[in-house]
C-alpha cells in the first residue's frame, strides 16, 4: 500500500494527541521543548541540508522572533498571536536580507558570517537592557492562561505539523528540486537555469521565518526571555541534533531533535557528561553514518508499504515451462 | 508465502508500539512510598554558559549538609537524598529541571540557584505545584517581590547589598566612581540598585557594561585613567572568571587599588578559593562583601561548618556554600516541625522558621512592605570587608561596613597607609 | 584626547594583536592546507594552556619548557584526531567536503568545551608568570608577561614563515596548499602533510594558550572569544596568508582598543568592542572576502 507510512504517522500522531493528557508535567514540558527544537531543526535542515547553506545564525533568528513578539505585546498590548506573527514577518525580512548579503558566500565563509551576525544580535540584545531587560530576563505574556501545559502541547504540535506541511510542500515542488540542485553544485545549477540567487534568498527568508515562529512560541511559553536563547551554545546544540538525525530530510531532522532532546533529559542522571557524549555521537555519526542515525529508520518506514518481492516468490510467478513440450 | 515480509513488518511494528506504550508508562510516574528517602532538589549552574564555579561550591555544601543530617539519623526517620540538576544559567533549563525534580523525582522541596533569571523560571513551576523553593544565591528583587508563598530566600538581595555599597562609598568619602558591571542578571540588578543610591548621596559616576566573557580590560581601564577629575573609586559588579584578570590589570596599570583610587568587587569571585592564586598582590586593599557572619561573630555552628567543609573539600567555604548549607538545614528543620513532607505544610512550617545556624538567626519576614521583604531572610548578614594582607581569608579581613559591626577603626584603608 | 593616550592605547593594541595573531595563524594554516575552517581552534588553545599549567604544576618544568611540551602534546594529539576523523576529506567518496570539515570541527569543539569543565574543574587557574614585573615607557605600562607572549609569538610566526619559505618540508606544505594533485604528482605525500599541517596548527594554538595563561588565567570556556577573534583575523588577513594574519591580528588589536578608547558613549564602548570587530569581519566578507592579502577561496573539489 503506497503511502502506508503516512497512515502510520497519522496514527502515532493521534495517539500522541490523545495520550498527551496522561503525561506528567515534566515529560510534557520536554515534549513541548522537543517540538520547539523540531521546528528549528526542520527549518535549519531546509537551509543547510537542502540548499547547502551552513548558517550559524538560526537560533539568533529564533531569539529575534521571540523578542520581537514579546516586546510588541508588551508595548502595544496586541494579542500574543499577532505578536508572534509580527516576529515571523520580522525574521522573514531579516533572513531574506542576510540571504541577499551572503549571496556570494559559500561554505566556511557563510558559516563565519552568520556566526558573526549571531554574535552581534546577542551583544545588542544583552547590552540594550533598558529595552530588552538583557540577561535579567524579559517577562513575557503567556500564550494561554492555563493551569497545565496541555494547551501549549497542542499548540506546539499544531505549529510543528503546519511547519512541516508547508516546508514539505516546498521541498516536494519543483522549487525543492532547485534547492537541492544548488547544494550539489551551484554553478551547474545556475548554468541549467535555476535562479540561484532568488532561491538562496527565499530559502533564508523562509527558514528564518520558521525559526522566528518557533522563537515566538517559545517566548510566550517559557515566560522569560533571555539572550541565551540565541547564543552559539544553542546553535551548537541545534547542529548536533539535526546532523545526528539526518540533515538532508525534514522528518529525520525533526527525528534527531526529538531523540537528542529526550535523551538529554533521560540522561540527566549522568550529569554533565551527557553533553560531551553527544559531541562524540555527532563525530561518530559524521564519520560513519553521514546521512544521520534516524535516516535508516525513516527510510525503512517509508518503504513499509512497498510490495516486497522475494526471488522465490517471483520465480513461482513465472509461467512454468511444460517439461514435455 | 508472499506475505512473509508483511508479517515480519507487522510484528516489528507491534513490538515497537508496544515498547513505546510500556516505556511511556514510566513517564506518568509512580507514587512514592513512606520508607523511601526524602528527596530534595538542587538547582544551579554546573556547566557553561552558567556560573559553574559558584554552582560547584553550592553543590558541595548541599551535599555536605545532607551527609551530616543523614549521619544524625535523617529527618522523620528517613534519609535525605539530594537530587542535583544542572541548569547551566538558562531559564529553559531551569523550567525543565524544576519540572523533572517535582514530577519525576517527586522532591519535597528545591533549593539552590545562582542566576536570578533561571530562578524566576523555576519558581513559577514550584509555585504551580505548591512545592517550597528556597533561593540560595540569587539577588534579584522580583524573586520575593512577586509574593509567591512557596518562595523563600536565605541570601540577601540587591536592595540589601548594593545599597550597602552605595552608603559605604559615600561614607568613605568617595566622590567620583567608575562603575563596571557585568551584563548578567546579577550585574544588571547591582547597577540598578546602586546608581540611585549614589545619586542620593550626590556621588558622581560613570557606568560601563562588560560582556561576561571578557578577560581583556586594558583599553577600558586606560580610558578610565584619563578621566578628569580622576576617579577615586572603581566599583565592579563582576562574577565571572574575567574578574581576576580585571583586578590584576587594574592594579598593574596603576589604576586601582592605588593611593588615588580604591576598588571593590561584588558578586563572589573575591571570596572564591582561587582568588589569591589568580590575582596575587592586586587583591590587597580590595573591598568585597561577605554574606556570612564576620569571624568575631561566629557561633559554634559556623565554626563546625567551616571545619567540616575545609576537611572534606580542602578549601574554605565561599558565601554561596554557606548559604546553601544553611538552606538545607532550614529545610530539614521545617520538615521536622511540620512532621510531614506535604507542600502546604512545609510552606507553613518554613514561614515559622526560627533557628540559629551558621549565619545567625534565621527568620523569614511575612511583611510585604517593601514588596521584596516577603519571605526574605531580612537579617541576612551582609558586611563589607577590605583585604589588608595578601592571601587573607575573607572571614579574617577587617570589616569596614556597616559601622555597628565593623571591627576596623577606619572606613577605608588607603593603599600605602 | 592626548597623543599620550593614543600612544598608550595603540601600543597595548599592538601587543594584544600579536597574541591574537598567533592564535589565528593556526587557523589560516589549517585552512590553506586542509581547506577546512577549524571550529575547534579555540578549544585547542584552551587545551594547550591547561596542558602547560599541569606540566608546570606537577612536573615542575619552567614555563617556556612547559609551553614546548604543550605544543608537542597538542601536535601529536591533533595528528591522531586528524587520522581518526578527517580522512574522509581525502576520499572522493565524500561529498561536500566543506560541510564535512565544518561539522566535524564543530562537533569536536562541542565535545572539548563541555568535557573541559568536567575534566579541569570550574575554577580559574593561573600558572606562574614567565617574568614577573612590568615595563614602563612614560605612561605606558605593559606587563613582562605580555611582552614575552608577544615576543615569543612573533618569533614563532617568523619561524613558521621561514619554515614555509626556506625549507624543503615547508615548501612541500606550500605546494600541497596550492594543489593537492599537483603536489602528489611531484611525489609529495599529501596525506602525511595534511596530518602534519593540522598538528602544526594545533601546536601554534597550544603555544598561544600557554603564553596567555599567566596573563588571563585559564578557564574551560576561555577559547570562546579567541575563536571569534581568530576568524575575524583570518578573514581580514586573507585565508591562507600567514603574513596577512600577523598584520590583521595587529589591526584587530588596535581597532578594538581604539574603539574602546574613543567611542563616544562610555557606557557602551566596552560592551560593543567585540561587536565592532565582528562587524568589520562581516563587512569584509561582503565586499572583500579574500581579505587584505589572501588568495581567492580554493574549494576542495
Amino acid at each position: 500500500m503506497r503511502g502506508l507510512h503516512v497512515y502510520v504517522l497519522l496514527i502515532v500522531a493521534a495517539l500522541a494527541l490523545a495520550g498527551a493528557g496522561r503525561l506528567n508535567a515534566y515529560w510534557m514540558h520536554v515534549a513541548i521543548i522537543a517540538m520547539y527544537y523540531g521546528i528549528l531543526a526542520a527549518s535549519w535542515s531546509l537551509l543547510a541540508g537542502y540548499v547547502g547553506l551552513f548558517s550559524l545564525s538560526h537560533t539568533a533568528f529564533a531569539s529575534i522572533g521571540g523578542y520581537t513578539s514579546a516586546l510588541l505585546v508588551k508595548w502595544l498590548g496586541i494579542p500574543v498571536l499577532l505578536g508572534m506573527g509580527a516576529g515571523v514577518v520580522m525574521c522573514c525580512a531579516l533572513g531574506g536580507a542576510i540571504g541577499w548579503v551572503c549571496l556570494r558566500m559559500s561554505g566556511p565563509y557563510l558559516a563565519i558570517f552568520t556566526l558573526g551576525f549571531s554574535e552581534i544580535v546577542r551583544i545588542v540584545i544583552s547590552s540594550e537592557d533598558d529595552v530588552t531587560a538583557g540577561m535579567a530576563g524579559l517577562h513575557t505574556a503567556p500564550l494561554f492562561q492555563s493551569a497545565t501545559r496541555l494547551p501549549y502541547f497542542y499548540a506546539a504540535f499544531a505549529l510543528l505539523a503546519v511547519s512541516l506541511l508547508l516546508m514539505g510542500l516546498l521541498v516536494r515542488s519543483r522549487g525543492g528540486l532547485f534547492l537541492r540542485a544548488i547544494r550539489e553544485d551551484e554553478q551547474a545549477a545556475g548554468a541549467s537555469g535555476v535562479a540561484v540567487a532568488r532561491f538562496r534568498i527565499l530559502a533564508f527568508a523562509i527558514a528564518s521565518g520558521f525559526a522566528g515562529l518557533a522563537g515566538g512560541f517559545y517566548a510566550h511559553y517559557i515566560g522569560i526571555m533571555t539572550p541565551s536563547v540565541g547564543d552559539l551554545d544553542e546553535m551548537a546544540k541545534l547542529v548536533v541534533m539535526t546532523v545526528i538525525g539526518g540533515m538532508e530530510r525534514l522528518p529525520t531532522a525533526v527525528g534527531g531533535a526529538f531523540v537528542v532532546e529526550f535523551l538529554l533529559e533521560w540522561l540527566r542522571d549522568y550529569g554533565q557528561w551527557r553533553l560531551p557524549i553527544f559531541g562524540i555521537v555527532l563525530l561518530l555519526t559524521m564519520r560513519f553514518a553521514r546521512n544521520g542515525l534516524v535516516t535508516p529508520f525513516w527510510l525503512r518506514l517509508v518503504r513499509l508499504g512497498e510490495a516486497r518481492v522475494s526471488p522465490r516468490s517471483a520465480a513461482r510467478e513465472l509461467p512454468q515451462k511444460d517439461p514435455g513440450a | 508465502m508472499r506475505i512473509t515480509g508483511r508479517w515480519r513488518v507487522t510484528a516489528k511494528l507491534v513490538v515497537l508500539i508496544g515498547g513505546i506504550v510500556i516505556a511511556s508508562s514510566q513517564f506518568v510516574g509512580a507514587p512514592a512510598r513512606a520508607a523511601d528517602p526524602i528527596k530534595v532538589g538542587w538547582v544551579g549552574p554546573l556547566s557553561p554558559p552558567g556560573g559553574y564555579a559558584e554552582g560547584a561550591l553550592m553543590k558541595q555544601a548541599a551535599q555536605l549538609a545532607a551527609d551530616e543530617i543523614n549521619a544524625k539519623g535523617g529527618v522523620l526517620g528517613r534519609q535525605i537524598q539530594v537530587v542535583f540538576a544542572d541548569t547551566r544559567g538558562k531559564p529553559e533549563e531551569g523550567t525543565a529541571a524544576a519540572e523533572r525534580l517535582i514530577s519525576q523525582e517527586k522532591v519535597v522541596a528545591i533549593t539552590g540557584e545562582f542566576h536570578s533569571s533561571v530562578f524566576l523560571a523555576e519558581m513559577d513551576v514550584a509555585h504551580k505545584a505548591g512545592i517550597p523553593i528556597i533561593a540560595v544565591d540569587v539577588w534579584a528583587l522580583s524573586i520575593t517581590a512577586k509574593g509567591y508563598p512557596e518562595v523563600f530566600r536565605v541570601a540577601p538581595n540587591q536592595a540589601l547589598i548594593a545599597t550597602k555599597y552605595g552608603d559605604w562609598i559615600a561614607a568613605a568619602g568617595f566622590k567620583n566612581v567608575a562603575v563596571l558591571f557585568e551584563k548578567t542578571d546579577g550585574g544588571q540588578s547591582a547597577r540598578d540598585v546602586l546608581l540611585p543610591v549614589l545619586d542620593k548621596h550626590g556621588v558622581k559616576y560613570e557606568v560601563v557594561g562588560a560582556d561576561p566573557n571578557s578577560t581583556e580590560f586594558t583599553a577600558q581601564i586606560e580610558r578610565f585613567k584619563t578621566r578628569q577629575p580622576p576617579f577615586d573609586f572603581f566599583m565592579t559588579a563582576y562574577s565571572e572568571a574575567g574578574a581576576y584578570p580585571m583586578i590584576s590589570q587594574s592594579h598593574t596599570l596603576g589604576f586601582a587599588p592605588s593611593a588615588r583610587t580604591g576598588i571593590a568587587n561584588s558578586g563572589g569571585p573575591a571570596v572564591d578559593p582561587t582568588f589569591w592564586k589568580n590575582v596575587g598582590e592586586a587583591g590587597k586593599y580590595l573591598v568585597t562583601e561577605i554574606v556570612g557572619l564576620p569571624k568575631n561573630a561566629w557561633n559554634d555552628k559556623t565554626k563546625a561548618f567551616v571545619a567540616a567543609y575545609k576537611k572534606k573539600y580542602n578549601q574554605s567555604p565561599s558565601p554561596q556554600a554557606i548559604e546553601n548549607y544553611d538552606a538545607m538545614l532550614v529545610l530539614a528543620d521545617a520538615i521536622g516541625r511540620a512532621k510531614s513532607t506535604d507542600g502546604k505544610a512545609l510552606v507553613a512550617a518554613l514561614e515559622k522558621t526560627d533557628i540559629v545556624l551558621g549565619r545567625g538567626r534565621y527568620t523569614f519576614s511575612t511583611s510585604r512592605q517593601p514588596d521584596w521583604a516577603y519571605h526574605q531572610f531580612m537579617n541576612a548578614p551582609v558586611a563589607l570587608v577590605q583585604y589588608s594582607k595578601v592571601g587573607q581569608e575573607a572571614e579574617d579581613a577587617p570589616i569596614v561596613w556597616p559601622r555597628d559591626i565593623a571591627n576596623a577603626k577606619y572606613t577605608y584603608l588607603k593603599p600605602g597607609q | 584626547m592626548s597623543w599620550d593616550y593614543l600612544f598608550v592605547q595603540a601600543a597595548n593594541g599592538a601587543v594584544i594583536g600579536v597574541i591574537y595573531a598567533l592564535i589565528a595563524v593556526g587557523v589560516t594554516l589549517i585552512f590553506s592546507i586542509l581547506k577546512i575552517v577549524n571550529f575547534a581552534h579555540g578549544d585547542l588553545y584552551m587545551l594547550g594552556g591547561y596542558c602547560a599549567y599541569y606540566v608546570i604544576e606537577y612536573l615542575g618544568f619552567p614555563p617556556l619548557a612547559a609551553m614546548v611540551v604543550a605544543m608537542g602534546a597538542l601536535f601529536l594529539g591533533a595528528i591522531v584526531l586528524e587520522r581518526l576523523m578527517l580522512t574522509p576529506l581525502y576520499s572522493d567518496a565524500t561529498e561536500r567536503k566543506d560541510e564535512y570539515g565544518l561539522i566535524v570541527t564543530f562537533g569536536l569543539a562541542y565535545f572539548l568545551r563541555n568535557s573541559a569543565v568536567i575534566a579541569f574543574g570550574p575554577f580559574p587557574l593561573k600558572p606562574p608568570s614567565f617574568i614577573p614585573g612590568v615595563q614602563r615607557l612614560g605612561n605606558l605600562i605593559v606587563t613582562n608577561d605580555r611582552l614575552v607572549a608577544a615576543g615569543v609569538g612573533i618569533a614563532l610566526i617568523v619561524a613558521l614563515l621561514y619554515f614555509m619559505q626556506r625549507t624543503i618540508w615547508g615548501q612541500a606544505l606550500d605546494a600541497v596548499s596550492q594543489s593537492r594533485d599537483s603536489a602528489a604528482i611531484v611525489g609529495i605525500n599529501a596525506r602525511r602533510f595534511n596530518s602534519f599541517a593540522f598538528g602544526l596548527g594545533a601546536a601554534l594554538a597550544a603555544a598561544a594558550g600557554a603564553l596567555v595563561a599567566p596573563i588571563f588565567s585559564l578557564a574551560p570556556d576561555m577559547g570562546v572569544l579567541p575563536n571569534i577573534h581568530a576568524y575575524v583575523i583570518v578573514i581580514l588577513g586573507g585565508m591562507g596568508s600567514v603574513s596577512g594574519s600577523i598584520i590583521a591580528g595587529i589591526l584587530l588589536g588596535e581597532s578594538e582598543n581604539l574603539f574602546t578608547a574613543f567611542f563616544p558613549d562610555p557606557t557602551r564602548a566596552f560592551a560593543y568592542t567585540n561587536a565592532f570587530g565582528v562587524l568589520v569581519l562581516m563587512v569584509f566578507l561582503i565586499f572583500r572576502p579574500q581579505g587584505l592579502f589572501g588568495r581567492r577561496h580554493l574549494r576542495m573539489e
